[in-house]
């Protein structure tokens, strides 16, 4: 299939750009997350994700009488619920002895396990429109409508330009918090603000994606980019360009390929570019490191043999 | 065997058989490596069936038990080239295994019952149809005996290995003075948590699996400081949510799995405001303490 062919179909083209948007949004975002080692909490944002869209979904048939499939309705729900189950994540570390993991563990499980108890409630009742609730879990890129995209354009453009707005503060809190606490920043309100971006990042793509495979999208794109930058507005833009390449790739390999899904191969083209950057990148990478540990050693050893015998014309 | 007794003792013994090492996976630090375990089972019952063109054969859980020491190792090996920060080894992982899993099934097998939502949600009602029949009576679910005996694999391992899985657990360089080898004992260890997470799956889902091995021991520890007192609170902990949760998932007429896991979260909620309240209390008596002695 060509370039052209390819992008004359409405749908495919719903598909590639919906998901490059995902890609980029993700991508730039995570790398906060990344930075502050807490990479999984996408995870646990994705998970809870599911019964913020739910009760999204019920308020705005039930109680508005609207059509349960806004998507701006299913992402506020979405954002409203993820930030909770952030909050309550950490909450548990600063109320307790309990530590981030677990309780990213237990925030995760109870939010999901409500999220499939309102579902089956949905399943039962007589709903209208509840028919696509199920993509949620695996997600469906076939299903993005223009309303859709736009939506996410919007909300991707929003998240990020609150990164731009409060990059000296977000900065300062990922590298140095204790400096920032010093400088006067409210660190709870700060962390607040940045979790929050990172919410949007990761609820944008779960209608797309699905709530399970978000967190590829969070974490390896951040991680690619940090074996190739050193500084913060390289990471976060080298992160985002390759959120959005591997998602443009790997959108139109499932597409040309034919019944392959659309997110698991996302997942893995961007997990081959996380390999590559890994083993091949020029600074720190797994080869190089090898090189240079070689070389020393070969030093090393150079130096040692010409310590040991002395060198000629010297004196005896 | 009445099959409401069967169900409910299926769902007792398999909160138990996952709690019990959940325990050593909360003070270990690796409650999010079992949600990464739990994910990467998938791609593992795929391949078993490749191999063996049986949904019910023992090689699918072998299959997905090694898919969860994947994720295991290869994130240890990923935290190990110190090339990453923080967590983000175990999400780099599992998100690529469940991929290649999922890519798989509708490559191959898509004419295969193989479920992937059955796989994330499960059902314990379903795993408890399948009775045993000996002699023109009913035993129970044979997924009963299964779940029973991995249940005692990990009475076995945790009694052999208690003070060697103490010690690593909470002073690992003095456990490496001692000759201890914790990396064996740590990768043993999350082997059998990866059987039992295998094993469990299919009677509660990936959802229910974190929850019936984390939030217990979670419980557990807001409420105890020593080790024994915890294993035993766990225990009791896991009982009573796996009865309660199971009668909540009856009323609502929901999957079990949801029932349950978010019953133990409404008990880990309960314990938390309690526990923090009565640390405020206590502080107040000092305090009033303090200022009348002065």
């Amino acid at each position: 299939m060509s370039l052209i062919e390819f992008l004359g179909n409405h749908t495919y083209r719903m598909v590639l750009f919906g998901t490059i948007t995902i890609g980029l949004v993700a991508g730039a975002l995570g790398s906060f997350a990344y930075l502050r080692k807490q990479s999984l909490i996408s995870d646990v944002i994705s998970h809870a994700a599911l019964p913020g869209t739910l009760l999204a979904f019920l308020t705005a048939v039930v109680v508005l009488g609207a059509d349960g499939r806004n998507m701006i309705a299913l992402i506020i729900g979405a954002v409203i619920v993820g930030t909770l189950a952030v909050l309550f994540a950490n909450g548990i570390t600063r109320a307790s002895k309990i530590r981030i993991d677990t309780a990213m563990a237990v925030s995760l499980t109870v939010f999901f396990g409500a999220g499939m108890l309102l579902m089956r409630i949905i399943a039962n009742g007589a709903f209208p429109g509840k028919g696509g609730i199920q993509d949620y879990l695996f997600g469906n890129a076939s299903v993005i409508t223009i309303a859709d995209l736009t939506t996410s354009i919007t909300v991707g453009a929003l998240a990020l330009t609150l990164m731009l707005l409060f990059w000296k503060e977000f900065s300062l809190r990922t590298f140095d918090p204790d400096h920032s606490t010093v400088l006067g920043f409210r660190a709870r309100t700060i962390d607040t603000l940045m979790f929050t971006t990172i919410v949007i990042a990761t609820v944008i793509g779960v209608k797309a994606v699905g709530l399970v495979l978000m967190v590829a999208f969070v974490v390896t794109p951040p991680a690619a980019a940090r074996q190739w930058t050193r500084t913060l507005p390289g990471m976060v833009a080298l992160s985002g360009l390759f959120g959005a390449v591997g998602s443009g790739v790997g959108a139109y390999l499932s597409i040309v390929l034919g019944k392959v899904p659309t997110g698991p191969l996302i997942v893995l083209t961007l997990f081959a570019i996380f390999l590559v950057s890994l083993l091949f990148s020029p600074r720190r990478s797994i080869i190089t490191r090898a090189i240079s540990r070689t070389r020393a050693r070969a030093a090393l050893k150079r130096e040692l043999l010409l310590a040991s015998t002395p060198a000629e014309g010297a004196l005896r | 065997m009445s099959f409401v007794l069967g169900t409910t003792l299926l769902a007792v013994v398999t909160a138990l058989a996952c709690a019990l090492p959940g325990v050593f996976v909360v003070l270990r630090k690796n409650s999010m490596l079992v949600d990464a375990i739990s994910h990467a089972v998938l791609p593992g019952i795929v391949v078993g069936y490749f191999f063996a063109h049986n949904l019910d054969s023992p090689l699918l859980i072998l299959g997905a038990a090694l898919a969860g020491l994947i994720v295991v190792l290869g994130s240890e090996w990923l935290s190990r080239t110190g090339l990453l920060t923080g967590d983000a080894s175990q999400g780099l992982i599992f998100p690529a295994l469940f991929s290649g899993g999922v890519i798989l099934v509708t490559l191959n097998f898509a004419n295969v019952h193989l479920d992937t939502h059955a796989v994330l949600v499960g059902d314990l009602n379903l795993a408890a149809w399948q009775q045993l029949i000996i002699g023109g009576a009913s035993w129970g679910p044979v997924y009963l005996y299964v779940m029973l005996a991995v249940l005692l694999v990990n009475l076995a391992f945790l009694g052999l290995f208690y003070a060697k899985l103490k010690v690593t657990t909470f002073d690992a360089q003095f456990a490496t003075s001692l000759g201890i080898r914790s990396g064996l004992l740590n990768t043993a260890f999350m082997f059998l948590v990866s059987v039992t997470v295998t094993a469990a799956f299919n009677a509660a889902g990936a959802i229910l699996v974190i929850a019936l091995v984390v939030v217990p021991a979670a419980t557990a520890y807001l409420l105890s400081t020593r080790l024994s007192v915890m294993i035993a609170l766990t225990t009791g902990i896991a009982v009573a949510g796996a009865l309660a949760g199971f009668w909540l998932a009856y009323v609502l007429d929901a999957a079990t799995s949801a029932g349950m896991s978010v019953f133990y979260g409404l008990v880990f909620g309960v314990v938390l405001v309690a526990t923090r309240l009565r640390q405020r209390r206590n502080r107040n008596v000092r305090e009033h303490a303090v200022a009348a002695s002065q």
